[in-house]
């Protein structure tokens, strides 16, 4: 049996050697979306498929699907045994995946002496995958590009040099696609010979010995924090915009001893919109929300999911069936920690945070340009976190998401735009004993001297971040125009020259009653103009 | 008398180093006392008397003084900087609190972020508006800006930060807005965002220009007295401050970009490190050094440092990318870890021993030092294995206690039921591979074959880890250089006078307007030469590099790309785009063909010529027996082997030894593991090989 030390020294180094997969992806990647956004995960997984360790780059989406998807779909089709050096599997299936098709996840055997080891996986989103663009306007999964059923990308080194053809005829940037497809190929090999380099150093046959101590050892300590929770049952329900008719997402979390049950029953039915999200990826957000929540110091692997059971009713907008439309499934799965956070907060309400905006707002600009040329830009903007029962919520921080925002500067000069400001919007944070953070505002129009489309996608426009234990609601978002008009706040439109859009984003809820706030923290945001002395006079009773 | 000797002054958190080089190499001397605080000119002035009369050397014999300081670190870290206000473009005070969105730490619900140096009711909103092409849009309103600079006379701002959108494309705006600041405000101390980060991207710019202001009068009152104190102690020599990019520079542009002298002190380290491997025909360097709290490492490829423009200084978690004030000042690559003599070890959350980065410091400091700390660390357990001796530590400085340290480690072992020696053992090898990994990852991030690389090693702790690590990472050549205890201060010696502006001109090639970006470079180039001339270096003796850094357009990454010097053409544009596919093949093995291509940031280095500095440190005795056989543990299960320890000022050339063995001196241990042999080579280095 491995002693403590020396699982420990073996554990970091396999953490390391997953580190340097992601280091050669990220490094031999084409595409700003994995490189600069770093839209991917990188893990390495038992002989069963289990995952072992993770890099630490990465979001949520695809770290937690990616390793489900290993374990019950590709790795039970595909035995290790029945596999030979030199294979790679492919898949993009969001049913079994992580949730749309754009997600390329590609995963290699590792051979050590003879027989198969391990497995290296990577998840990356490709810029393209033919079919519709991106967005939440296709009616079934058919019309959102290329799907990739499980199969061989590589059969013992060889390419699989039809699929390479299939893929190169039906997306709209081929050599970019196929470029990040070699990437992750590369990733993988670097990170089989590191993990070969591992073995030999330390005299191992394999890791499943590793693999099974450290999976006991992270299941016990996520057992123990749950443990720590009194049992029984918390539930909430949010309403969230959606596309046209405002959705529930609601949830019951159920603590029976060590383990932990969610059930999404009486979530609203899927949508004929592609904002659908399949069970695999509200699995991802939900244990991600867990482990942020309950053991944000216990590594995230295949142990620690083991004692969390996640369910949601079939045909559910958080667990649609085929072919339903599911391109945009984050803009909803996104919101899946709300619910969770809010009913967690029922029974451990100082190591949650009230509800935020949660949705990054996802901003998407095309037209022509002063020369004729066609441009087309696309950023994300984040609103304001929610208060924890000890501090104020973060301004203008993306949650759940870990995607980054661009600054001003880099949007003007890739973009025919002109930004009138962008600052954090007055009194949008939610009051309470710890206040909610802010939302930012954002007022940009287009210098063409052409019409251009505006695609949004923006949510809690209706319905506030609530907040917690006494804390209000953070404001809502606003889409509007310099001439008064609202956009839907989830289609496009054709914006006018000399017309100005104005995109006021949520600001997150406060925690605890506003009456109990220190007078002095009020004066301080007075001073700072985060909070109007109106809204301090209104919300705290403190006239100026 | 001619002005033969050269000083380097480093100014560190807890001690000062001073090293007097002789310009022919044939004599060094060195110094080492306590910072003094709270200001640390007492102790350079003090130390300077204590060595120049020591070693008899008259002061008007110091041909030029380099210095270093953590001076400007430390203030940004505790927040003793000027009250400092905001001037930005209407519409964007809070880009500095704004930042990028995003969370370093994606499992944190309790995360903070870097508070902003100047708080949002000193950032005003000054109308006027530049475009991305550096056309005006709106001009700036100068009533409104007296207004606002009135409004700062009343609120007592000691210094003011101004950045105003796509200033670095055209920095009219604010050089009136300097103007007028000026007059309304003659006492305050001002930045612009063109002259300080001329770089695209206004929250990194705005962030920089914000900590130069919030340090510019602390800077100025220091080396002010700095200078003073050295001439009333007889030194009249110039003095070049050291910069964060491992060049030195004037007092004077010093004190207008006193964020530039940022860690200082690493890039003394790293500039050492090439120094050593250069002296042994190395160029593929990894610099390592590892004291009591943190280890420190540098890679440097083909003899170039590697300089880059986005850093982080005042963390918010010391270890953790992203939480810092980010800074675009050209600073050395640099990874840090907790992992010291001081880390303590304990049990994680799976009940398995961790290694930092919690450190015990050097206060109360290790269990064995028996100045109170009672946890377990890394020191005691080198103690426990027989890498230490306890009576020569620090030169015999500290006494340790090898009873303290076993008790120390007592818990820890029964907890996973250990022997305690195996324990210890462990404590090494975690904290070996934690510091292997680090370095493994940086490499990979870059795309280096770290194995192939040299290993010079340093700081108290870095020769006892050295072959561990080394091991860790597949190395097979070490250097533990003389001098080791002063290390950074000794590369300062090495530094060339350097000085370099970075400006961003976003332009795809094929649309580079030729008249616009010469003009761009030769403004770049007259300052920066006038810089290094006020340093006193000739113009015949002074070298212009370009450098760009590119991309495929729709790339997030640029590619550094160095270039020739010289008023460009479009045969030169040409072959600019020959050199960076070359540079983009080697760095990600394909090109994105059809892809235009752009340029981004325009870098002008002005340097002097690299100073000449021979093997500076005296031979040993020759007396090559060991003074001692002591028992060592090597391996986690087999007993102690006997192991002959040798001391480092005894050897001389042609010694050579196969390890096990451990060479002692007052600055380090150095452990040459099983399977590696030691020699003294030259310069009077230590070198260790594999196999």
């Amino acid at each position: 049996m491995l002693d403590p030390i020396t699982l420990e020294v073996i554990w970091r180094r396999l953490i390391s050697v997953v580190d340097e997969q992601a280091a050669a992806l990220i490094h031999s990647s084409f595409t700003t979306v994995v490189r600069e956004a770093g839209d991917l995960s990188a893990g390495v997984f038992d002989r069963s498929g289990n995952m072992v360790a993770q890099s630490v780059t990465g979001t949520p989406g695809h770290i937690n699907t990616m390793a489900n998807c290993v374990r019950k779909f590709i790795v039970p089709q595909h035995p290790i045994d029945t596999l030979q050096p030199g294979d790679t599997l492919i898949t993009n299936d969001p049913w079994e995946a992580s949730g749309h098709l754009f997600d390329l996840t590609i995963v290699s055997p590792v051979f050590y002496q003879g027989r198969g080891v391990a497995f290296f996986a990577s998840t990356c989103h490709a810029v393209d995958i033919g079919g519709a663009t991106m967005g939440g306007d296709a009616r079934s999964v058919h019309e959102e590009g290329l799907a990739i059923p499980l199969m061989k990308l590589f059969k013992a080194g060889q390419a699989n040099q039809e699929l390479f053809d299939i893929i190169r005829a039906n997306v709209r940037v081929p050599d970019q696609v196929i470029g990040d497809i070699y990437a992750q190929q590369v990733g993988n090999q670097v990170g089989a010979r590191k993990l070969i380099e591992m073995l030999d150093e330390y005299n191992l046959p394999d890791i499943e010995e590793v693999s099974a101590s450290i999976l006991r050892r992270t299941e016990a300590a996520v057992r123990a924090a749950i443990r720590d929770l009194p049992d029984g049952s918390c539930r909430d329900a949010i309403q969230i915009d959606g596309f046209d008719t405002p959705l529930t997402i609601a949830c019951e979390i159920t603590v029976a001893g060590d383990e932990l049950r969610v059930d999404y029953a009486g979530s609203s039915p899927q949508v004929d919109r592609g904002i659908n999200v399949v069970l695999n990826y509200t699995h991802a957000y939900t244990t991600y929300t867990l482990m942020a929540a309950l053991a944000s110091d216990i590594p995230n692997n295949e142990g620690a999911f083991r004692p969390i059971q996640v369910a949601a009713p079939a045909g559910s907008i958080l667990n649609c069936r085929r072919p339903a439309p599911v391109s945009a499934r984050h803009l909803i799965g996104h919101f899946v920690s709300q619910p969770l956070l809010t009913a967690l907060a029922q029974i451990i309400p100082q190591r949650v945070i009230a509800n935020g905006s949660a949705g990054l707002w996802n901003t998407m600009i095309d037209g022509v340009n002063a020369d004729g040329e066609e441009f087309a830009y696309i950023f994300f903007s984040a609103g304001g976190m929610g208060a924890a029962h000890d501090r104020d919520g973060l301004s203008a921080t993306a949650f759940p998401s870990g995607i980054m925002g661009v600054p001003v500067e880099a949007i003007e000069t890739a973009a025919p735009l002109l930004m009138h400001r962008r600052e954090l919007r007055i009194d949008s944070g939610g009051a309470g004993q710890f206040r909610g953070g802010l939302g930012q505002v954002m007022e940009l129009e287009i210098i063409t001297g052409a019409p251009a489309t505006h695609s949004c996608m923006y949510d809690r426009t209706k319905r506030p971040a609530l907040g917690l234990q006494g804390g209000r609601a953070g404001s809502p978002g606003k889409v509007s125009l310099s001439d008064g008009t609202q956009p839907h706040p989830k289609s496009h439109y054709s914006l006018q020259p000399g017309q100005r859009v104005i995109l006021e984003l949520p600001g997150g809820g406060g925690f605890g009653d506003p009456a109990q706030r220190d007078p002095q923290r009020v004066w301080d945001d007075v001073r700072a103009g985060y909070v109007s002395s109106e809204a301090a006079a209104r919300d705290y009773g403190l006239a100026p | 008398m001619p002005a033969t000797i050269i000083l380097a002054v480093d100014i560190g958190g807890t001690f000062t180093d001073i090293v007097a080089l002789d310009k022919q190499g044939a004599r060094i001397a060195v110094e080492k006392l306590l910072t003094s605080y709270p200001d640390p000119s007492a102790a350079v002035i003090q130390g300077l008397r204590r060595l120049l009369l020591r070693e008899e050397i008259p002061p008007e014999s110091v041909r030029y003084v380099v210095h270093g300081t953590t001076l400007i670190t430390n203030t940004l870290i505790e927040r003793t900087g000027a009250k400092t206000a905001l001037l930005a473009t209407a519409g964007f005070r809070d880009a500095i609190e704004i930042g990028n969105e995003g969370r370093y730490d994606m499992y944190d619900l309790a995360l903070q972020k870097p508070q902003p140096l100047a708080p949002r009711h000193l950032r005003f909103d000054v109308p006027e508006r530049m475009l991305a092409d550096e056309r005006v849009y709106k001009p700036l309103d100068e009533e409104a800006l007296r207004d606002i600079c009135r409004r700062l006379r009343g609120l007592e701002i000691e210094a003011v930060g101004i950045c105003f959108l796509h200033a670095y494309t055209n920095p009219t705006h604010e050089l009136l807005a300097l103007q007028i600041a000026r007059e309304e405000l003659p006492a305050a101390a001002l930045s612009a965002s063109h002259q300080v980060a001329p770089g695209m991207r206004e929250y990194p710019r705005a962030s920089t220009t914000i900590a130069n202001a919030y340090v510019q009068p602390i800077a100025e009152q220091y080396l002010a007295r700095l200078e003073r104190d050295l001439q009333a102690a007889g030194i009249a020599a110039p003095l070049n401050i050291m910069l964060s990019s491992g060049g030195t520079t004037t007092v004077a542009a010093a004190r207008s970009f006193p964020i530039r002298l940022v860690e200082s002190g690493p890039a003394g380290g790293a500039l050492a490190g090439v120094f050593w491997g250069g002296l042994l025909g190395q160029r593929d360097v990894l610099a390592f050094d590892m004291g009591g709290t943190t280890a420190k490492a540098a890679l440097t490829r083909k003899g170039e440092l590697a300089i880059s423009n986005q850093s982080e200084v005042a963390h918010v978690h010391r270890f953790k990318r992203g939480s810092g004030l980010p800074l675009m000042v050209p600073m050395i690559e640099l990874i840090e870890i907790g992992a010291g003599g001081g880390s303590i070890a304990k049990l994680n959350a799976l009940g398995l021993p961790t290694v930092g980065p919690q450190s015990a410091g050097s206060s109360p400091g290790p269990a064995a030092y028996q100045l109170g700390g009672k946890q377990p660390t890394v020191t005691d357990a080198d103690l426990l294995l027989g890498y230490l001796n306890p009576d020569y530590f620090a030169g015999g400085a500290i006494q340790l206690d090898a009873d303290a340290a076993r008790t120390a480690y007592a818990d820890l072992a029964s907890a996973l039921d250990l022997p305690l020696e195996r324990m210890a053992w462990g404590v090494h090898k975690l904290v070996n591979e934690n510091m292997a990994a680090a370095a493994r990852v940086h490499a990979a991030e870059r795309g280096l074959e770290i194995r192939r690389y040299c290993m010079v090693a340093t700081g108290g702790a870095g020769p006892v880890h050295a072959c561990g690590v080394a091991n860790g990472l597949g190395i097979e050549r070490i250097i533990i250089p003389p001098l080791a205890g002063v290390g950074s201060a000794f590369g300062f010696l090495t530094a060339p006078i350097a000085f370099d502006f970075t400006r961003s001109y976003v332009k795809r090639l094929s649309d580079i307007d030729l008249d616009a970006l010469n003009a761009i470079l030769q403004e770049l180039q007259r300052h920066g030469t006038q810089i290094v001339q006020a340093a006193g270096v000739a113009s015949a003796d002074i070298r212009v590099q370009l450098a760009i850094d590119m991309r495929y357009v729709g790339q997030g990454y640029e590619v550094r790309v160095p270039f020739p010097m010289e008023t460009l053409t479009r045969a030169h544009i040409s072959s600019l785009q020959a050199v960076f596919e070359s540079e983009y093949r080697a760095f990600y093995g394909q090109l994105a063909d059809g892809v235009p291509i752009e340029a981004v940031n325009w870098r002008v280095l002005i340097r002097g010529p690299q100073p000449r500095i021979k093997s500076p440190a005296p031979p040993g005795s020759g007396q090559h027996e060991p003074v001692a056989v002591r028992p060592v543990r090597f391996f986690a299960d087999a007993p102690p082997v006997p192991t002959p320890v040798y001391r480092r000022e005894q050897l001389a050339g042609g010694w050579m030894a196969q390890g096990p063995l451990i060479i002692e001196e007052a600055a380090s241990t150095t452990v040459a593991l099983p399977g590696w042999s030691a020699q003294l080579a030259a310069g009077n280095c230590l070198l260790l090989r594999r196999g």
